[in-house]
């Protein structure tokens, strides 16, 4: 699931990354819209923290709000201050390499491909606690290969 | 309106009489339109704003009014992350109602700023931030010259950064006042001019005695008049840049206090500092409340929430008012590699 939001910040990446619209298409992914008095609050709640005059990070505050305010939910945000502020609020946040961790064990992805990918995280300025390459390394000595 | 958001007529109006909901989507496109943030719409803000706001219904807001509303959540927000901020705010002072009581205030406010009953009052800005009034100066035009709200503890002021420095002083002074006596909300379109509400002309006079204290001013004055080599001018331009205050502050107090005659408070009044003055009387410029400024201990705090990853560092440029760029943030520390884990479970 998305909120209104984030498939918003997708249809205007899409103009100029075309493979985004791959994101949008997808009929396995569902679009919920934040409307209910409680969504807003919780959306406010991150505002206050991500949300700068530039307006990036709303998407970040949809995911937890629409996280927090569903049963069972767990918000994927890679963004730290994101789950800092998810911090002692009612939400499961994990990391986008936790999910391609779940995929590495159950053999939907390889290693390389995903170590490559965090690299690539990295170059977009995702600050991640190992530097190129040190995925592939930690998961060698972890043995999730 | 609709059309900026992309929204139909009908819709929106909706969204307005509340026959319709909206989603964080519309929320959003409308906050950026009005030049809001979404919380605007769905906190009330501090009770001290909501009280003032329900109190003028259907009167349009100022420019003076968005600052200290915008000011006060984002304090508000601050100080809820790094409470050490605001330590304490003093007990409410009682109202003046006379000027004799409003020299009393200003020697309990001295008392509180821990000045001595002598010491020109410099840095007024630093020392309310010691009892809890976080000053700021921002360019308000032909706007307000100040206004203060209380928070549920301390208090913010908004002076007009684009007066001259002594009447920014002077302002502040003013805003002081109304803070130590808990006035929730205040705006003041022209401190020291307005005789006809007694409150304001008490706060002007509580203000001109803690800027220019009697005691201090009269020994003071005495003396830089005795050298008799000086014009009246030469004397006044010496004492306003002692005290920081403006000419016309300062002929008001001295007319007051009865130091000088009313065609010596004319004089004074019309007096200018020159360059001149600067250079051979060596005299420092204060350039206090310059807009647009933040209290020292309002942008330490939010640094280190910006440092401790509380905010994003948009976020945290939007609360220092722009007055940082990204670069001049501090540098976060490298992720610690013990949080592998955390990233890939």
């Amino acid at each position: 699931m998305i909120p209104d939001v984030v498939e918003a910040e997708l249809r205007t990446g899409a103009v100029q990354n075309d493979h985004l619209r791959a994101v949008l298409d997808a009929d396995w992914i569902e679009v919920i819209p934040l409307d209910t008095p409680e969504h807003l609050s919780a959306f406010a709640y991150y505002e206050q923290r991500l949300v700068g005059a530039d307006g990036r990070n709303v998407g970040e505050c949809g995911v937890l709000a629409l996280a927090e305010t569903m049963a069972h939910a767990v918000a994927v945000v890679d963004d730290r201050v994101a789950g800092n502020a998810a911090r002692g609020r009612n939400v499961e946040v994990r990391r986008t390499l936790g999910l391609l961790c779940d995929a590495i064990r159950e053999g939907l992805l390889t290693v390389p491909l995903v170590s490559a990918l965090a690299d690539d995280l990295m170059r977009d300025s995702y600050r991640l606690p190992f530097g190129p390459g040190g995925f592939a390394r930690w998961a060698d000595e972890n043995g999730l290969t | 309106m609709a059309a900026a958001v992309g929204m139909a007529r009908s819709s929106l109006a909706k969204i307005e009489t509340g026959a319709r909901g909206v989603t964080a989507l519309e929320l959003v496109a409308i906050a950026r339109e009005l030049r809001r943030r979404v919380e605007w719409f769905v906190e009330p803000g501090p009770p001290s704003i909501v009280s003032y706001r329900a109190s003028r219904s259907g009167v349009a807001t100022q420019v003076i009014d968005d600052e200290l509303d915008r000011l006060a959540r984002d304090v508000e927000f601050v100080v809820a992350e790094v409470p050490e901020l605001v330590d304490g705010q003093p007990g409410q002072q009682p109202l003046p109602t006379s000027m004799a009581a409003a020299d009393v205030l200003a020697a309990k406010a001295r008392s509180l700023l821990k000045l001595s009953a002598r010491e020109p009052v410099l840095e007024l800005s630093r020392l309310v931030t010691s009892i809890g009034l976080l000053p700021f100066a921002l360019p308000l035009g032909e706007g307000a010259d100040a206004g203060t709200v209380l928070l549920r503890v301390g208090g913010v002021s908004v002076v007009n950064g684009d007066l001259r420095v002594g009447r920014r002083r002077l302002a502040l002074a003013h805003e002081l006042g109304h803070y130590l006596i808990a006035d929730p909300y205040t705006t003041d379109w022209r401190v020291a001019s307005t005789e006809a509400d007694a409150l304001e002309a008490r706060l002007d006079r509580f203000a001109r005695a803690l800027l220019l204290p009697e005691a201090d001013l009269r020994e003071r004055w005495a003396q830089w008049s005795a050298g008799g080599d000086e014009a009246l001018r030469d004397v006044a331009v010496r004492a306003g840049s002692h005290y920081q205050v403006d000419m016309a502050t300062l002929a008001r107090r001295l007319g007051e206090l009865e130091l000088v005659d009313g065609r010596q408070v004319n004089e004074i009044r019309g007096v200018r500092t020159k360059k001149a003055d600067i250079v051979e009387k060596n005299l420092v410029v204060p350039r206090e409340l310059e807009p647009i400024s933040l209290p020292r201990t309002y942008e330490q705090a939010v640094l280190r929430l910006y440092r401790g990853e509380t905010v994003t560092a948009d976020r945290a440029l939007g609360l220092l008012l722009g007055t940082f760029d990204e670069e001049s943030l501090p540098d976060r520390p490298e992720a610690p590699e013990s949080e592998i884990w955390a990233v890939t479970s």
